[in-house]
């Protein structure tokens, strides 16, 4: 009963990416990556994603390890915050990014007046990637944080760890498969991401078209190209994932025989 | 368990059989091209009263979006397309009956009210500093560039060179572009006429008729419509004087 349950979702998860792969020729795939499109896509993808999670490790990691420490409502309140950009239609926010850094936006003029314009610019395309992405870091990292004993960082502060080594070399690696999860989450959502980047970043091929915007111009187009880029999209996606996965494994395993 | 599953699936309202056409409660599914949304909306609302128990159901995408869902087996009774190519293709496969030109469309250019660039003709287009216009393979790309093809004749080969400069984005479909304007983002956009009526926060400035692209659109019924004579009734309604009108009113030109 329950093999049965698990298997139906199971199919419907692999099914149809299964489906597009047996319908995709050798033939098809090599005249896909050799459209013009694809490889400014690729590149853009691969850049701007790699630095909106640099982004988001680096300003989400203390934001999720206060989250996690602090019991106080302010905290409970920004939680809250945080999960919202996750049920809001990416194209919403999209709009809210103009909203707030277009020309019409909150920060739009001031920034103009600095010489700084950032709609259908790449910053925009890596902002709606933070954005839709970063919460699925924060929220994993958080509850990462959470399993962090207090007691084993007072016992490090008392052995004279100062308090950023306490944190880097006793909290992180407790919490670094929860991390790891929670980066490879958001990564996977950037790299998928579309509608705020759509009407945030716009569509202009070299410049703001990431994969999922090349894919769906492509799908205008000519259908067979689609699937093509969004298999080569999916298998780096995988790839890029399991590597993520094994990577605490093979940390700990150097660290061992260190 | 598996007859649970098996009666959930059925319960969804796609999954069921076609069912033989019963007049007095007939649903008419209608794939429209998303320039079509406002003038269709007025047109299901008349067809809707003229015809009790008649529910008239609009699915509105880009043309070639709705083209590939007719091919996978969407349960389509007709079809209006913007762009007279997806419905010969669906024609050749068999999977319409022959399309009828019903409307044409034309291209314009939209600023914000407040015009920041200062775009007051077509002549001034380079001005803008920011234009967005649609991609090369929906429809309205296409008539787009076939529009600066033909201003390179007239205009000048830096004019068109001048406006293509201008180009930060390249949108999938035509209410994408017309939004750009709209937020103020874009000092100005190339859209078909229809979709700039069909908004009060653009400004109308005219391309010049010798340039100016026809575009035409086809309507068929489906070959496996649920509702065939519901469908042609419908088809037959949009052609008519009271269709012509709604249409009119929504800035197309009705078909000869």
């Amino acid at each position: 009963m329950g093999a049965l349950l698990a298997a139906t979702l199971l199919s419907l998860l692999v099914l149809p990416l299964g489906a597009l792969a047996l319908s995709t020729s050798i033939d098809d795939l090599t005249a896909g990556a050799a459209h013009p499109l694809f490889g400014p896509a690729l590149a853009l993808s691969l850049r701007t994603t790699l630095l909106s999670l640099a982004f988001t490790l680096l300003t989400g990691t203390p934001l999720a390890w206060w989250l996690a420490r602090s019991t106080s409502r302010a905290a409970r309140l920004t939680e809250l915050l945080v999960d919202l950009p996750i049920v809001v239609p990416p194209a919403v926010i999209g709009v809210a990014l103009l909203q707030t850094f277009g020309r019409r936006g909150v920060l739009g003029p001031p920034l103009e007046s600095l010489g700084v314009t950032i709609p259908f610019t790449e910053v925009a395309v890596l902002l709606a990637q933070v954005v839709v992405a970063a919460p699925f870091y924060v929220q994993a990292a958080a509850n990462a944080f959470r399993k962090v004993d207090p007691d084993t960082l007072i016992v490090a502060r008392s052995l004279g760890a100062s308090a950023p080594t306490a944190f880097l070399r006793v909290a992180v690696p407790i919490a670094l498969p929860g991390l790891v999860a929670g980066a490879s989450l958001a990564w996977a959502r950037a790299l998928g991401e579309f509608g705020a980047t759509l009407l945030f970043a716009g569509n202009m091929p070299g410049r703001t078209q990431t994969m999922p915007l090349a894919i769906f111009a492509a799908l205008e187009a000519d259908v067979r190209l689609a699937v093509v880029f969004a298999l080569v999209l999916a298998a780096m996606g995988g790839a890029l994932l399991l590597a993520l996965r094994l990577a605490p494994a093979l940390w700990r395993r150097r660290r061992g025989a260190a | 368990m598996r007859r649970l599953l098996l009666a959930l699936l059925l319960a969804l309202p796609g999954c069921r059989g076609a069912h033989p056409e019963d007049p007095a409660r007939v649903t008419l599914q209608v794939f429209a091209a998303s320039s079509l949304t406002e003038a269709f909306g007025e047109l299901e609302r008349s067809f809707e009263a003229a015809h009790p128990g008649v529910d008239v159901r609009l699915t509105f995408a880009g043309s070639q979006v709705l083209r590939l869902q007719i091919e996978q087996g969407a349960a389509a009774d007709v079809f209006a397309s913007a762009n007279p190519e997806h419905l010969q293709a669906l024609r050749a496969e068999g999977h319409v009956a022959p399309p009828v030109d019903f409307a044409t469309n034309e291209l314009v250019v939209v600023v914000p009210l407040d015009d920041p660039a200062g775009v007051r003709s077509f002549a001034d287009l380079p001005n803008a500093r920011r234009l967005v216009i649609g991609a090369e393979a929906v429809p309205v790309g296409r008539y787009t560039r076939r529009l600066l093809d033909r201003a390179a004749e007239t205009l000048g080969a830096d004019f068109v060179a001048a406006v293509r400069a201008r180009v930060v984005s390249v949108e999938h479909n035509v209410r994408l572009v017309r939004a750009k304007v709209e937020l103020g983002e874009a000092d100005a956009a190339i859209v078909y006429r229809t979709d700039a009526a069909a908004t009060e926060r653009v400004r109308v400035v005219e391309i010049p008729p010798a340039l100016n692209v026809r575009a035409r659109y086809p309507i068929a019924v489906t070959t496996r419509a649920a509702a065939p004579e519901t469908a042609a009734r419908f088809v037959a309604f949009v052609r008519s004087p009271a269709g012509r009108g709604a249409l009119e009113r929504h800035g197309f030109r009705a078909a000869p």
